[in-house]
């Protein structure tokens, strides 16, 4: 069998792929499907210090090859994360990624200090959650801020530290930058798109929360430039998602620099799908001969 | 372990104006379906990426068939109504917790408003012995579906919103104006929420049990994208819960509607 074994900022994943967060609950659900062990890994959906109630309803639309989501981090909280969640996870042999949000600095400085433990293997920050009004998106948009806060939880956070950007700003390379200077360990992308979806008989937006976030096929070419961008712009590894449904994106990915990468969306079409991309990578490379490692950033633009 | 399945198309006809029966087969069946769980289907088409949720409304174990009953509203289903025999789907089936009949419920009122009624002949199939009543509202004759089908389980009443079929009016007075004579140990009701609040209304003082289905547009149907969240009073105060795993079936008087 051919390799398909990746490092991320010190942390040994089984293969490149890793359910993204908010799309695959914290794993039991997809674990009635198949075993998730089968996995890189996964990360958890966004956790904040207190319980959240989200978003009204509706909070979900369908847009060509795409979709809108407007979830508003409804989560558990973390302690009952680690109380509830994390004991079994614990006898899971997959990486556990904690992806983590706040409204302010101290929230995440918190946070980022109660999910340092035993069982969780990485830290993903979400600054670009696109739906919180307090906070959330500001911290992620500014790349001051964004070197701000990595450096906020750099000390607090002694978990391999990986900053998840939102595409929608003014130059993801800055970002990118930002995040390396502050102190990250690696940084994903993309979060997803803002966006909207309107019926026109009823001339109402679809979402309750009017504005959401796109994922899905459709946001694809906009992350696959994104991860090419960050890729010449930083040292840092990068973990690429945005619309990856089979094992040719998963391919495109990598070529354009990154070393592993997120299933979002396609999760919640198909739950088969995570696994399904990983077994179509397996044949890949064995039917080629190449370690996956091999591919990454070899995009050719002469 | 659950499973995503494929099934294929065996019929896919017109019943009503605007209406869709399509009956489909997989070799590979589950266990246990009861009335009140829905199926997510996969549509043939790559622009359409989420599963459209439907009410499992009638289903056969020995013939591995599942009936839906559907309305085109929009994109998916038009698609849908536009799939031929044959064809192979997606599908994710049994989802949702569905109805639960205590043993001593002997005397049950089926109440279904619009499509609403698609949920109704599961649950005779999945509960034999019991003695069942419905009440079936549609906006006018041309939308009716499943009184044939709902007539072999017991007795049929109707209400219309223009009078064009049955009685003039709301199902829901219609079903109060019977309860006396009826005395149903509980009642079992889909249909708009709107509706929920005037069947709320026409039973106000008396303590029959009455479980509704609830509509939420869904992602991926197994409880972990929480789109579908729903407001439920729990003895640990309100609660968000999801439509897809927690319900679509709750007892009335726990939802906060
Ligand atoms: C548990 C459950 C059972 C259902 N059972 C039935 C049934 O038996 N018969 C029937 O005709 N309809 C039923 N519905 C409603 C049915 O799912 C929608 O009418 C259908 O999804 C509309 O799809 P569309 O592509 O035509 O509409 P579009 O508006 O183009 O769909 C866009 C998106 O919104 C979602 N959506 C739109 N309207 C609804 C709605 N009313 N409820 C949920 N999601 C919606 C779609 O699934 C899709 O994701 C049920 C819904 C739920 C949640
Ligand atoms: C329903 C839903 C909920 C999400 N919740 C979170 C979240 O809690 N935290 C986060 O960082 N990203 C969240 N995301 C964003 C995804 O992790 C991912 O960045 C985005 O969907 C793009 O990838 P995709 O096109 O593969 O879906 C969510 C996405 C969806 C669709
Ligand atoms: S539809 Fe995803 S949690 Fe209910």
């Amino acid at each position: 069998m051919s390799n398909l074994k990746v490092n991320i900022a010190g942390v040994d994943f089984k293969n490149p792929i890793i359910p993204a967060s908010g799309t695959f609950g914290f794993g039991r659900e997809y674990n009635e499907f198949y075993d998730i062990s089968e996995l890189g890994g996964f990360s958890t959906k966004g956790l904040t210090l207190l319980e959240r109630d989200g978003n009204a309803n509706p909070r979900i639309a369908e847009s060509p090859m795409g979709m809108l989501n407007s979830v508003g981090l409804q989560n558990p909280g973390v302690e009952y994360f680690i109380e509830n969640y994390l004991p079994w996870l614990k006898t899971i042999d997959t990486r556990i990624i904690a992806n983590v949000a706040g409204s302010t600095v101290d929230d995440y400085i918190s946070i980022c200090d109660k999910v340092s433990i035993d069982g969780v293997d990485m830290v993903e920050l979400n600054i670009s959650c696109p739906n919180v009004k307090a906070g959330g998106a500001a911290l992620g948009i500014d790349p001051k801020n964004v070197e701000m806060i990595t450096r906020a939880v750099r000390d607090t956070c002694r978990k391999p530290l990986m900053i998840k950007l939102t595409p929608n700003v003014a130059n993801i390379a800055d970002n990118a930058r930002a995040a390396e200077a502050g102190g990250a360990d690696a940084i994903s992308l993309i979060n997803t798109v803002g966006g909207m979806a309107v019926n026109y008989k009823t001339r109402r937006p679809v979402l309750a929360n009017v504005m959401g976030g796109m994922s899905g096929s459709a946001i694809k070419p906009v992350a696959l430039k994104m991860v090419w961008q960050c890729y010449n712009a930083v040292n840092i590894p990068i973990v690429g998602l945005g619309g990856i449904t089979s094992y040719t994106d998963v391919l495109e990915f990598m070529i354009c620099g990154a070393s592993a990468v997120q299933v979002g969306a396609a999760n919640i079409y198909d739950p088969m799908a995570s696994y399904n991309i990983v077994k179509d990578l397996q044949r890949y490379v064995d039917e080629n001969n190449i370690d996956i490692n091999e591919l990454v950033g070899t995009l050719k633009v002469d | 372990m659950m499973k995503d399945r494929v099934v294929s198309v065996l019929s896919n006809t017109k019943v009503a104006d605007g209406i869709f029966e399509m009956v489909v087969h997989s070799e590979d069946f589950p266990e246990l379906i009861v009335g009140g769980q829905f199926i997510h289907i996969a549509l043939p088409s790559l622009a359409h990426p989420l599963r459209r949720p439907f009410c499992i409304a009638n289903f056969d174990m020995s013939a591995k068939t599942i009936t839906v009953e559907y309305a085109v509203v929009g994109e998916g289903t038009e698609i849908l109504s536009r799939v031929e025999n044959g064809t192979e789907l997606k599908a994710l089936f049994p989802l949702g917790n569905g109805f639960s009949l205590d043993a001593d419920y002997k005397t049950i009122a089926l109440v279904g408003g619009g499509m609403g009624v698609a949920v109704l002949p599961a649950i005779p199939t999945t509960w034999q012995d019991k003695d069942y009543h419905s009440f079936l509202g549609f906006a006018t004759a041309s939308k009716a579906v499943l009184v044939d089908e709902l007539s072999k389980s017991g007795k049929v009443y109707i209400a219309t919103d223009d009078g064009s079929l049955g009685e003039k009016g709301f199902v829901t007075s219609l079903l109060a104006s019977k309860l006396a004579m009826i005395k149903p140990d509980a009642i079992l009701c889909c249909g708009p929420e709107i509706m929920y609040k005037s069947l709320a209304r026409e039973l106000e003082g008396m303590d029959i049990p009455v479980f509704i289905s609830l509509e939420r547009r869904m992602g991926c149907g197994v409880g972990a994208c929480l789109v579908c969240n729903c407001k439920v009073k729990t003895p640990k105060g309100d609660k968000y819960l999801r439509a897809c795993v927690d319900g679509p079936v709750f007892p009335m008087k726990e939802v906060i509607l």
